[in-house]
């Protein structure tokens, strides 16, 4: 992609706007649906950026048990996270082409959830050791699923660079709508598991028993969760991201529109998936810990026909 | 109701009591002592609703434990062993219940005459250790991450399954029983129906029961069916509020969110009788303190109808969600046997197919008249204890128009003199929504309260809790817990 150097300035200040702010809308959005389908006001549409503010100003409790691994924790994520947002194309526009290899992407997201995990047992409690322990079982199983996921798509374009999958450049895959809408919805499903949502993980709960993600950033407090949640919302972002340009590389008259109009459909869709993710969680059940295997096996079901499509395609060619 | 008074050896108890418990219709109500130098048991006969009070004389501070044969009477030997000093010997798990490791071993709080030198020592409380490969041990409380009441767990877990729980109370322990018996029966009703703030109808109501039993004197029949009004009012809005915790837990917030809207609603039917939303200074002894206007008994008539319509559509919402139940069921199984060895009450017991519902049995209210169905099923998972939450939620609501249907006129107090009658027993057995009730009454020669005891439907069940989730996943505890709704206050008092 090439642009002029205004249009990158504009790039530029529209991504880090709105990599500062959809995270924070799309949090906001799913929490207020919640509640609105409860019957309830709900929380301000802004109150993770008032959390996350209140957070950053409180000063923080360190178990004298614990080293550097636990202290450094919320900075790895957090940096880990920023990288992968300026390199994912989780938006349309894009100011900076750092190269976005599929497997680069996911074993960045593996490393920020290795370090979580490590800090979790750092702490030396038992709900981070057995919160560590259910994160690693259900990531990975969801990780192959993410992955074919990708790769399927990529299969077709015949790069593993996101960039080049997601860049509508290839005119031959506008009309593919069934396999992006598979890996779409398989990378929905994946995220659910990887957010720590609905149906494995009850983000809302208190019962430190029943935890995954929570389990484990029990001890921590101030900077040091204020920083995990940040990334914690990023990752929300960037796979509803993700998701959302499946969802719009499925859509043909899409190919040929402006980037700008790409962009305001792509956040539009991304506004979907929250309130779909939102409706969901209020009326679905979390599942039985045994049961949580089935759920990602429905993802992988889907990566799986996907991959296969798209191996048949390319075989055809 | 009279309570038969029986003079038995400590030895001979538990022959005896085994005999009555095989026998259809005999419970053991409680076990506990005076003033330390007997034990009581009190034993129920459900067949023809009648109590009756063994007293055994203990001679120095041990006795032979019953709990190796009657397993559910190893709670009240660990609470009489805190409270009046006396030691059952082969006990199978002697620890501490109320009095923790900061009280001196001589402290002991309801025992008076001579009292056996303890020494300055601490007293000392160990866990059951699991041992084995890969066993680890969770920590769970006393303080816990939301509004609940103080009570510490301890599990001994291999991977995700629990091998056993122990359950550690008695972080609320106030000496409500101790109190109970220093101020005058007539302050004493607001004492006791603060005991459990949940309960307080069923508390009240109990108290209420068990001083007219001193009297010998019964309440008139307008003051029975208000009283029953009080205590169905208060079954709706718990059973609610319980219904929609356990849809909290397993995540289904719409039914979490709804049963906390209804509970409301649930509440201020209690404040329409009673001018309270948690029904307090209601039931006294004699009848109720004030006669509810024929306006207010309308209305609560209307919007218990209102009621009953909006819980259809959000409980039929609940069952019908396939997940939901599957989630619910196989989880937290207590077999009928465990069941019935355990003395289980209530929703817990009639769900593990004890079919023993207080009100059947025993006057209180004016439940003998109204005769209310009782609701049990057999399966005794969480889904079995929802299921009879339910049906007890419709019946109950029947109940209300049926009692505002059949309300009789007449006078609702009795007065009664200032001074208790001497040497006398009383009891009072309610059916609460947690399950039975008993505060048990002794005056002594001078009319006062000598003890006063009580035994909340938790102290039964607490038990229940550690049996059902053994062998279940970690991540299922709390769905467990919250299908026992047991009480921490009532049980620490």
């Amino acid at each position: 992609m090439n642009y002029g150097a205004a249009d990158t300035v504009v790039a530029w200040i529209v991504s880090l706007f709105s990599g500062f702010l959809l995270p924070i809308l799309l949090i906001g959005t799913i929490r207020k649906v919640k509640a609105r389908l409860q019957n309830r006001v709900g929380p301000p549409i802004f109150q993770a950026l008032f959390d996350l503010v209140k957070l950053f100003r409180k000063k923080q409790t360190v178990s004298s048990t614990v080293s550097w691994i636990f202290k450094w924790n919320g900075a790895i994520n957090l940096s880990v996270m920023l990288l992968l947002a300026l390199s994912v194309p989780w938006l349309c526009y894009k100011p900076v082409s750092l190269g976005a290899d599929l497997f680069f992407v996911l074993y960045l997201l593996a490393l920020s959830r290795f370090s979580t995990v490590l800090a979790a047992m750092d702490a030396g409690s038992a709900f981070g050791a057995f919160g560590a322990s259910r994160e690693v079982t259900i990531s990975t199983l969801v990780e192959p699923a993410l992955v074919l996921a990708l790769a399927s798509i990529g299969i077709l374009t015949q790069s593993s660079d996101l960039d080049a999958i997601f860049s509508f450049s290839n005119a031959a895959l506008s009309n593919t709508s069934g396999i992006w809408l598979l890996v779409g919805t398989a990378v929905i499903l994946a995220g659910l598991v990887e957010l720590s949502r609905m149906p494995v993980d009850d983000p809302t709960t208190h019962l430190e028993l029943t935890m995954v993600h929570e389990a484990m950033i029990l001890e921590c407090s101030g900077p040091n969760l204020a920083m995990l949640e940040c990334s914690q919302l990023l990752r929300m972002a960037i796979l509803f991201g993700l998701s959302a340009q499946c969802f719009l590389h499925s859509i043909p008259c899409v190919w040929t529109m402006t980037i700008v109009s790409q962009g305001i459909i792509h956040v539009i869709l991304m506004f979907v998936i929250a309130s779909c993710v939102a409706t969901f969680e209020s009326v679905a059940v979390k599942l039985q810990w045994r049961k949580v295997p089935e759920f990602i096996a429905y993802c992988l079901t889907m990566s799986l026909i996907a991959g296969l499509i798209a191996v048949g395609g390319s075989l055809v060619k | 109701m009279k309570v038969d008074s029986v003079e038995i050896s400590v030895d001979a108890r538990a022959n005896k009591l085994r005999a009555l418990l095989n026998d259809d219709g005999g419970r053991l109500g409680l076990i506990t002592s005076i003033d330390g130098q007997q034990l009581v048991t009190l034993v129920l006969n459900t067949t023809a609703g009648t109590a009756s009070a063994w007293t055994s004389r203990v001679d120095g501070d041990t006795y032979h434990s019953l709990s190796t044969v009657i397993p559910q009477s190893h709670w009240y030997e660990r609470t009489v062993w805190d409270l009046f000093g006396l030691k059952p010997k082969s006990h199978p798990r002697l620890k501490h219940n109320l009095l923790h490791e900061p009280y001196s071993a001589s402290v002991i709080p309801l025992r008076t005459g001579a009292i056996a030198p303890g020494g300055d020592n601490h007293r000392q409380y160990h866990h059951l250790e699991v041992k084995g490969d890969g066993v680890y041990e969770i920590p769970v409380g006393p303080i816990h991450a939301g509004i609940i009441e103080p009570g510490h767990f301890r599990f001994s877990c291999l991977g995700e399954i629990i091998l056993n729980l122990e359950i550690r109370l008695g972080y609320v322990h106030r000496g409500i029983e101790k109190r109970l018996t220093e101020v005058s029966w007539r302050k004493a009703r607001f004492i006791a129906e603060s005991a459990a703030s949940d309960s307080g109808a069923a508390y009240a109501l109990a108290h209420a029961v068990a001083i007219e039993s001193i009297f010998g004197v019964e309440p008139s029949l307008r003051a029975d069916y208000l009283r029953s009004l009080t205590l169905e009012i208060e079954r709706v809005a718990m059973h609610i509020a319980d219904l929609g915790g356990i849809a909290g837990d397993i995540g289904f917030l719409a039914i979490a969110s709804s049963m906390a809207r209804l509970r409301g609603d649930a509440l201020a039917l209690g404040e329409l009788l009673t001018g309270s939303r948690f029904q307090r200074f209601f039931v006294c002894p004699g009848g109720v303190v004030h006669d509810p206007s024929p306006k207010s008994l309308l209305q609560i008539r209307t919007r218990a109808i209102k009621l009953r319509k909006d819980l259809v559509s959000v409980i039929d919402m609940f069952l019908s969600n396939q997940v939901a139940c599957d989630r619910m069921q196989r989880v937290g199984r207590v077999s009928n046997k465990l069941a019935a060895d355990f003395g289980l009450v209530g929703v817990a017991g009639r769900a593990s197919g004890i079919k023993y519902d207080a009100r059947m049995h025993f006057h209180h209210g004016a439940y003998l008249e109204l005769n209310p169905k009782v609701a049990w099923t057999e399966q005794g998972d969480v889904f079995a204890r929802v299921r009879v939450r339910i049906d007890e939620l419709a019946r109950s609501l029947e109940l209300i128009d049926e009692i505002l249907e059949r309300l009789p006129s007449g006078s609702s107090l009795l007065d009664f003199p200032d001074r208790l009658p001497s040497n006398q027993i009383g009891v009072g057995i309610v059916e609460a929504h947690r399950g039975e009730l008993i505060h048990l009454v002794f005056t002594n020669a001078e009319g006062h309260v000598s003890r006063y005891a009580i035994k909340d439907p938790s102290v039964n069940n607490w038990t229940a809790l550690a049996i059902a989730v053994r062998n279940n996943l970690v991540a299922d505890f709390p769905l467990c817990n919250k299908s026992f709704s047991l009480s921490y206050s009532g049980h620490d008092l």
